[in-house]
C-alpha cells in the first residue's frame, strides 16, 4: 500500500536501539574504577544515521565513545564528535543502579517525562531551532551485575505526543511526489548537505523547491525567509526507518517542534533515506501531515504526554544481556590456556588428546620441591584436577626451590604445604579444581603406639580411598619408606604411577609398571567367594610377573645397572642441587603424558633411547621409556628398563594378595604389622 | 631479494603502503560491499601517515542469510512476572502513533580487521560478529552462518580461528590465527606461473592474503596476480 487514506492517524515506527559490546566494557570499567557507588545520571551520546538499506532499519547505536572516558583525567562528558555523516550526535542519559531492586524500583515514567521536558524547553527557548540535534535524545536506565557479567537495561526513546494525535493525509515515495527535475535537484542538494562536514550530521532540515525546479537545502533557522520566498517547502529530517508506509521516530518531535513554535497546521514531510551514501528518492518518503491545535501548545509550562520505553520483542520488559565470555578474567584465562594447546595440536601434536588431560585427576603425594613443579607442569598440560597430600608446614626456605610458596606463606609458623599449594595454584589459574589434604602417610618401619593406632588406621584407610578416586598418582615425597605403602597401593588398583625421586646431583623419574593383576579387583570384596577369585587370579597371572614392568622398589632386589647411582638414592638426601628437582618434575609430567598418549597406557612396553632412532618415531610424543636417570655431573640422562621382581616388598602378587586379606580383615593394624614381618621374610629369602 | 628466497613475511611499512593499495583495489573491484577503512592506532598520535600504526576496519557486514529464524533471546526471559508487574504501575508505554511491529527479524552482522603482527609479521584479520541490538555472537553461532565449504576446506588446514585480545580495542575478538601464513604466502606466490618481482609481490600482498583468508566468510574480491 504505497498510499494512506486521509485522516488515518499517522503511525511512526519506533527506534530500535543497538548497544556495542564496547559500551558495556566501558561503562564496567568506569564504575569499578572511577564512580564507585555513585550512581548520579551519567550524560551519554548516542548515535544515529538515515535509513541506508531497503529492508533494514538503521538504529539508534551505543558505543564505547558515547560514555565518558574511563582515564584519569576529570571529564565526565563523553567526547562530542560531530561532523560525522555516519554518527548523527544524539544527546542522553544514563542511569545505571547499583542493584537489581533499585533498576526496578526506578520511577522510569518521571525519568521520561524528564527528559521529554528538556525537549520542550530546548523547543521553546528556540534552542532546537539553533542545534536541532537536541530534537532527539536517549534515556537508558540499567544495572550491570559485575558479578555475573549480566547487563540488564531499557532504552526510552521520548517522544511529545500530540493530543491529538497527527493524522496523515499522504504518504508514498519521493520520487513519485517530485517531477524528474525536481528529483534531481533534491537529490544534488541533499548530497552536498550530506558530503559536507558542516552540515553531515545536522538531522532536520528545510527543503525548498523554486518555480524552476531548483532544490535548496536550508537550515531550520531559515524558516521564515524560505516562508517568505512562497516556494514549494518540505520539513526534512534523516530517517532511521525503512518502512514504505511509515516514517521514523525522529518526526514526531519534529512535529511538535512546527506546531508549538511555527504553529503551522500541515506539514509537509520528507523521510530522507539512502543506498550506498547518496540520497534514495525511491526508499525516501514525502507525507503530508495534519496538526489540530493542540490546547495550551503555546505555552511553556504545559508539558505533553511522553512516550518512548522500546518495547523487547513486542513485551514490556527491560532486556539483557550477558558478556561472562568477553569479560570475566576467569573465562578469558581458561580460554587463553585452552588456546595455547589447541595450538599446539593443530600446529605440531594433531594426536595431541586434550580431552584425556582436562579430565584426568591427579594425586600428588608431597607438596615440596618435587610436588610445586609437577603441579606446575601438569597444569601447563592443561590438567585441572589436582590433589596434593602433604603434612608439612611451609619453612623459611621452602620459597626458594618450592615453586608455588612466598614468604607470606611462611608466617606465624607457617601454613601447611597443602593448603598453601591449593591456594596458590587457584592465584595462577583460578579455573584449577585444586585440593589439599593434610596427612602424614604411614610408612613402615615406624613404631605405632596404641594411642596412635586408630589414627593410622585411618589414615591408610584414607590413602587408599585417595588412590582409588585418582587417575594417576605421582609419588613425590623425600623418603624411601613412605613411597612404600602408596606404590602397594597403587600396584593394587592398577594405576598410573609416577616415582621421581633426587640425589645430591642425580635423579630418577620412572613409571611403575601395572599391577600384578591384570584387572582391577575390588578391594573392598566382603565376600569369601570373591576373595577365593582373586586368590585364583592371582595364580593365574603369577607368571605373567616376570613381563610386568617394575615398580620403585623391585630396584631392591633387581640389580641397577649403574651403582653409583643407586647409592645416591640410598643416602635419603634432603640437599640436592637446585636444577635437579625442576628437571626431573618436569620429565615426571611429560612421561606422564607420553603413557596417557599411549595405545597401551600402563601395559606399555618400555623404549630405551638410543642414537640410531633418529627423528621417526612410532608414536608422536616420541618413545616411551621405563625409567629415566639422569646425572648433573655429566648433563647426562638414560633410560633403563627395569622387570617386576618376583620377591618386590610392594608389588609382588604375593603381597598384593596378603593385601587383599589385609584390607578385608577388620583388624587392620594387626595385619599391617605381618606385612611388615612378610617384608623381612622375603628380603631375607 | 627474489621470491624464492622470500620468507613470506611482510614488513610493517609494507603493511600500511599495502593497505591503502588494497582498500582502493576493494572499492574499485567490489561493488557489493562498503569500503575499507583505515583507522590509526591511538597509540602514536604524533606520527603521521605513513608512519602511524592502523589497521583496516570492515563493519556491519550483513551475514545472516534471509529467512532465518530467530532464536528467543533466553536471558531476558528471566523474571518476566516480576517485571510486568513493575511496567504496569507506569502508562503510555505505547500510544495510538507508534506503529506497532511483528516481525522482529534478527539480523547478524559482522565487524572485520586486518591488524599487522609484529610478531609474526603478517596481515591478521580479526572479526567478531553481534545482533542488531549489539549482543555478540559467539564462534558457534558465527560458524552456522559461514560458506559450508569454506569452513570445511580452509579451517582445517590454514585457518585456526583462535579468540585473543584486540591489540588495539583491548577486548577479545575473534581472529584467524597468523602462524601457518607466511608458509602459505610464499606457496601461493611460488605456485603463480607468472613469476612476478618481488616489488609486484609486496604490492599485491594484501590482496593475496585477503582472496584466501576472505573465503572463510564469504568475501570474494576477483582479480588476478599476475594483473
Amino acid at each position: 500500500m504505497a498510499k494512506q487514506g486521509s485522516g488515518s492517524i499517522l503511525q511512526f515506527a519506533p527506534l530500535q536501539s543497538s548497544v556495542d559490546e564496547g559500551f558495556w566494557h566501558r561503562l564496567s570499567s568506569l564504575k569499578l574504577n572511577k564512580f564507585g557507588i555513585d550512581d548520579s545520571p551519567i550524560p551519554i551520546s548516542g548515535f544515529y544515521a538515515p535509513c541506508s538499506h531497503p529492508q533494514v532499519s538503521n538504529h539508534l547505536t551505543l558505543l564505547a565513545e558515547s560514555l565518558p572516558s574511563d582515564s584519569n583525567d576529570e571529564s565526565t562528558m563523553p567526547p562530542v564528535i560531530r561532523g560525522n555523516r555516519n554518527r548523527c550526535y544524539v544527546p542522553g542519559i544514563l542511569y545505571n543502579t547499583n542493584t537489581m531492586e533499585g533498576f526496578h524500583a526506578l520511577y522510569k515514567q518521571a525519568l521520561l517525562k524528564a527528559e521529554a521536558m528538556k525537549i520542550w524547553e530546548d523547543i521553546h527557548s528556540g534552542k532546537a531551532v539553533e542545534d536541532c540535534a537536541v530534537l532527539s535524545r536517549v534515556l537508558l536506565i540499567s544495572f550491570a551485575d559485575l558479578k555475573k557479567w549480566n547487563f540488564h537495561y531499557w532504552f526510552a526513546f521520548p517522544a511529545l505526543a500530540l493530543d491529538p494525535p497527527a493524522t496523515l493525509v499522504d504518504l508514498r515515495p519521493a520520487s513519485q511526489w517530485f517531477t524528474l527535475e525536481e528529483a534531481e535537484s533534491v537529490s544534488a542538494a541533499c548530497n552536498e548537505w550530506r558530503n559536507s562536514s558542516v552540515t553531515a550530521d545536522v538531522p532536520f532540515f528545510l527543503v525548498s523547491i523554486g518555480s524552476d525546479s531548483h532544490a535548496a537545502v536550508k537550515h531550520l533557522k531559515d524558516l521564515e525567509a524560505c516562508q517568505r520566498d512562497g516556494q514549494k517547502l518540505l520539513f526534512a529530517f534523516y530517517d532511521p526507518c525503512h518502512l514504505p508506509n511509515n516514517p521514523g521516530w525522529p518526526l514526531r518531535n519534529f512535529l511538535a517542534l512546527i506546531s508549538a513554535r511555527w504553529n503551522l497546521k500541515t506539514v509537509r514531510f520528507l523521510c530522507y533515506r539512502e543506498n550506498r551514501g547518496f540520497a534514495d528518492l525511491n526508499l525516501s518518503l514525502v507525507g503530508e501531515a495534519l496538526i489540530t491545535v493542540q490546547q495550551g501548545w503555546r505555552e511553556q509550562q504545559c508539558v505533553p504526554n511522553a512516550v518512548g520505553w522500546e518495547l523487547n520483542k513486542g513485551r514490556k520488559v527491560p532486556r539483557c544481556i550477558n558478556l561472562a565470555k568477553s569479560m570475566d578474567p576467569t573465562r578469558l584465562a581458561i580460554s587463553a590456556a585452552d588456546l595455547n594447546l589447541k595450538l599446539m595440536r593443530w600446529r605440531a601434536l594433531p594426536s595431541l588428546n586434550l580431552e584425556i588431560l582436562f579430565s584426568l585427576k591427579c594425586l600428588l603425594l608431597g607438596a615440596g620441591t618435587l610436588g610445586c613443579q609437577v603441579a606446575r607442569m601438569l597444569m601447563a598440560w592443561g590438567v585441572r584436577k589436582i590433589t596434593l597430600l602433604d603434612n608439612g608446614r611451609v619453612a623459611m626456605s621452602n620459597p626458594l626451590r618450592q615453586s608455588l610458596y612466598t614468604l607470606d606463606d611462611c608466617l606465624n609458623g607457617g601454613d601447611f604445604k597443602a593448603t598453601a599449594a591449593v591456594r596458590s595454584l587457584q592465584r595462577i589459574f583460578p579455573a584449577v579444581e585444586a585440593e589439599g589434604i593434610v596427612m602424614a602417610i604411614p610408612m613402615p618401619g615406624h613404631p605405632v603406639s596404641s594411642q596412635e593406632e586408630k589414627s593410622v588406621l585411618e589414615d591408610c584407610k584414607r590413602l587408599n580411598d585417595l588412590i582409588d578416586s585418582h587417575d594417576v598418582i605421582f609419588l613425590l615425597t623425600d623418603t624411601r619408606e613412605s613411597r612404600w605403602l602408596p606404590t602397594l597401593l597403587c600396584a593394587n588398583s592398577n594405576k598410573i604411577t609416577i616415582t621421581a625421586a633426587l640425589g645430591f646431583d642425580s635423579f630418577l623419574v620412572m613409571r611403575h609398571g601395572p599391577g600384578p593383576f591384570n584387572s582391577i579387583l575390588n578391594l573392598k570384596a566382603e565376600t569369601e567367594n570373591s576373595l577365593a577369585a582373586g586368590m585364583d587370579n592371582l595364580a593365574l597371572t603369577n607368571t605373567d610377573g616376570q613381563h610386568r614392568l617394575g615398580c620403585y622398589f623391585c630396584n631392591d632386589v633387581v640389580a641397577p645397572t649403574d651403582s653409583t647411582s643407586n647409592r645416591t638414592l640410598d643416602q635419603q638426601c634432603t640437599v640436592t642441587r637446585p636444577g635437579l628437582a625442576p628437571i626431573a618434575s618436569a620429565l615426571a609430567v611429560e612421561l606422564l603424558v607420553g603413557i596417557l598418549h599411549h595405545p597401551n597406557g600402563i601395559f606399555a612396553e618400555a623404549e630405551i633411547a638410543n642414537s640410531s632412532s633418529g627423528g621417526n618415531f612410532e608414536l608422536p610424543l616420541g618413545i616411551l621409556p621405563h625409567q629415566i636417570r639422569g646425572s648433573l655431573p655429566h648433563f647426562q640422562q638414560m633410560t633403563l628398563l627395569g622387570h617386576s621382581s618376583n620377591s618386590c616388598t610392594a608389588c609382588c602378587s604375593t603381597v598384593s594378595s596378603v593385601l587383599l586379606l589385609v584390607l578385608d580383615n577388620c583388624d587392620f593394624i594387626i595385619q599391617v604389622s605381618r606385612i611388615l614381618l612378610l617384608k623381612t621374610n622375603i628380603c631375607t629369602s | 631479494m627474489d621470491v624464492l628466497h622470500w620468507d613470506g613475511t611482510l614488513s610493517a611499512k609494507d603493511f600500511r603502503i599495502g593497505a591503502f593499495a588494497f582498500a582502493q583495489k576493494w572499492e574499485s573491484c567490489n561493488l557489493a560491499f562498503p569500503p575499507w577503512s583505515w583507522l590509526p592506532c591511538p597509540k602514536h598520535p604524533w606520527l603521521a601517515p605513513p608512519e602511524e600504526e592502523g589497521y583496516l576496519s570492515l563493519e556491519k557486514i550483513c551475514i545472516s542469510r534471509p529467512n532465518e529464524e530467530e532464536d528467543i533471546d533466553q536471558i531476558s526471559q528471566i523474571d518476566t512476572g516480576e517485571e510486568e508487574t513493575c511496567c504496569s504501575r507506569n502508562e503510555d508505554i505505547l500510544d495510538d502513533a507508534t506503529l506497532v511491529q511483528s516481525n522482529h527479524h534478527e539480523l547478524h552482522y559482522c565487524d572485520f580487521h586486518i591488524v599487522y603482527s609484529s610478531t609474526f609479521r603478517v596481515p591478521v584479520l580479526y572479526f567478531r560478529a553481534y545482533c542488531s541490538d549489539g549482543r555478540p555472537l559467539p564462534l558457534d553461532e558465527i560458524e552456522k552462518e559461514l560458506p559450508a565449504c569454506a569452513s570445511k576446506e580452509l579451517s582445517k588446514k590454514w585457518t585456526f580461528i583462535t579468540q585473543e585480545e584486540h591489540p588495539y580495542l583491548k577486548r577479545p575478538w575473534y581472529k584467524l590465527h597468523p602462524c601457518g601464513t607466511a608458509e602459505w604466502m610464499k606457496l601461493l606466490f611460488l605456485s603463480d606461473t607468472a613469476n612476478p618481482k618481488f616489488e609486484v609481490v609486496l604490492e599485491l600482498y594484501l590482496l593475496s592474503w585477503f582472496s584466501v583468508v576472505g573465503q572463510v566468510f564469504g568475501l570474494r574480491i576477483s582479480f588476478k596476480i599476475s594483473n
